[in-house]
């Protein structure tokens, strides 16, 4: 299924060929990965017909490429099966998705296509997946599995990940705001609120895309949502006593060794060291594998 | 989350299961409903078998809390360890909640 793809210098890993999980891959989406994802100067391909091999935008050219996995819907084992595969970029498109209107989801918020040689993974869901999938659990385990980050470190960073896709998750794409939660019986209006913008399904299929870059010494993720963003002055850097919300920050920002967002709101990056020892500017110096 | 409620003359308990997170907002009713209804004037949460718990979860803590100082009735967490003791103690919230060990 996959195709080997020639590198283009020797001191680079060698790009991974687009493979999918689907029959084949809409010439539409080939040329989306093209664009985003370092396929620059390939032509789209689209995907063969017959026998599910994949679509493989620059396969055989000259171009960098990436390895992909689309699905139509996510689960935990789905995606443990796609991660085995150690793609780059694994999409759940959306079950019950109509096809047009999968490939005009901005699947891919986050720009990827800057060093697509550097070590990575990148994770797009719908909102009505990622919402009982725990996410941070899977995403950690990928972590470990691929050896980048240390058992002994990964409950800080799982709290922080985690806190960031909830964020993005009930805040973000489903537009909920804490102070809801804040008037007499808030919680129960809150409750209400979720499994309305649940049942919604233009809400449900907005996307959240995790992406992790890592370098030897630090380590990158951004999780993106498609909500309204954020003031983030408003963000509490510190524990607010009695207060029913605002605490996920806080963790954040106690936990990691930088936390930043960007797109009003809509993007939280989160940079953790690798190495023994403390934080310091060197190790922050590398964990900029996002913005290059 | 699942948890499970036993009331003896001197305490209702609820022993908490899992991980309690921003998913789990439609338990928190239920949860205030055992507060709103104990019949004694100690309630109890043990988390000896609670995972996890995310800023979400902590502030359903500080809801039942409330709930439970309208009734005039003391809340304890109980048996906190591992991930549920660091967070909670990031968060201080025991300047605001009783902590037994």
């Amino acid at each position: 299924m996959d195709a080997a793809v020639s590198d283009t210098s020797p001191d680079l890993p060698a790009p991974r060929a687009f493979s999918v999980l689907r029959d084949r891959v809409p010439p539409d989406m080939a040329a989306r990965v093209a664009a985003r994802f370092g396929a620059a100067g390939a032509g789209p391909e689209s995907g063969d017909a017959d026998g599910g091999a994949a679509g493989i935008p620059g396969d055989g050219g000259p171009g960098p490429a990436v390895e992909a996995q689309l699905m139509e819907r996510a689960d935990h084992d789905r995606l443990r099966a796609a991660f085995d595969r150690n793609p780059f970029l694994t999409v759940e498109l959306g079950e019950g998705a109509d096809e047009a209107a999968a490939l005009l989801d901005d699947w891919s918020g986050v720009s990827a296509a800057d060093h697509p040689h550097w070590p990575g993974f990148y994770l797009s869901l719908t909102t009505g997946s990622a919402y009982g999938l725990q996410c941070a659990v899977l995403v950690c385990d990928e972590l470990v599995r691929r050896g980048v980050l240390d058992p002994q470190r990964r409950s800080n960073t799982e709290l922080c990940l985690h806190e960031a896709i909830a964020n993005a998750i009930v805040h973000g794409n489903l537009g909920l705001s804490s102070a809801t939660k804040s008037q007499p019986g808030g919680y129960r209006l809150f409750s209400q609120m979720m499994r309305d913008r649940l049942d919604d399904p233009a809400v449900v299929r907005r996307r959240l895309d995790i992406f992790c870059r890592w370098s030897d010494r630090a380590i990158a993720i951004a999780v993106v949502d498609q909500g309204g963003g954020f003031d983030t002055d408003l963000a509490p850097a510190v524990t607010g006593g009695k207060a029913r919300s605002g605490r996920g920050f806080v963790f954040m920002r106690a936990l990691a060794a930088r936390v930043t967002v960007t797109d009003g709101g809509r993007c939280t990056v989160l940079h953790f060291d690798r190495g023994p020892g403390d934080r310091s500017p060197a190790d922050h110096s590398q964990a900029d594998l996002l913005t290059g | 989350m699942d948890f499970k409620t036993t009331e003896t003359a001197e305490a209702t308990e609820v022993r908490l299961t899992g991980r309690l997170e921003f998913t789990d907002h439609d338990r928190l009713g239920v949860i205030a409903a055992v507060v709103q209804g104990a019949r004694t004037q100690r309630f109890v949460i043990d988390m000896i078998d609670l995972e996890f718990i995310d800023s979400a979860g902590l502030g359903m803590l500080m809801i039942l809390q409330e709930e439970a100082e309208t009734r005039n009735i003391k809340m304890i967490l109980r048996n906190l360890r591992g991930d549920v003791k660091r967070s909670i103690d990031l968060a201080r919230l025991g300047e605001i909640i009783a902590i037994e060990a």
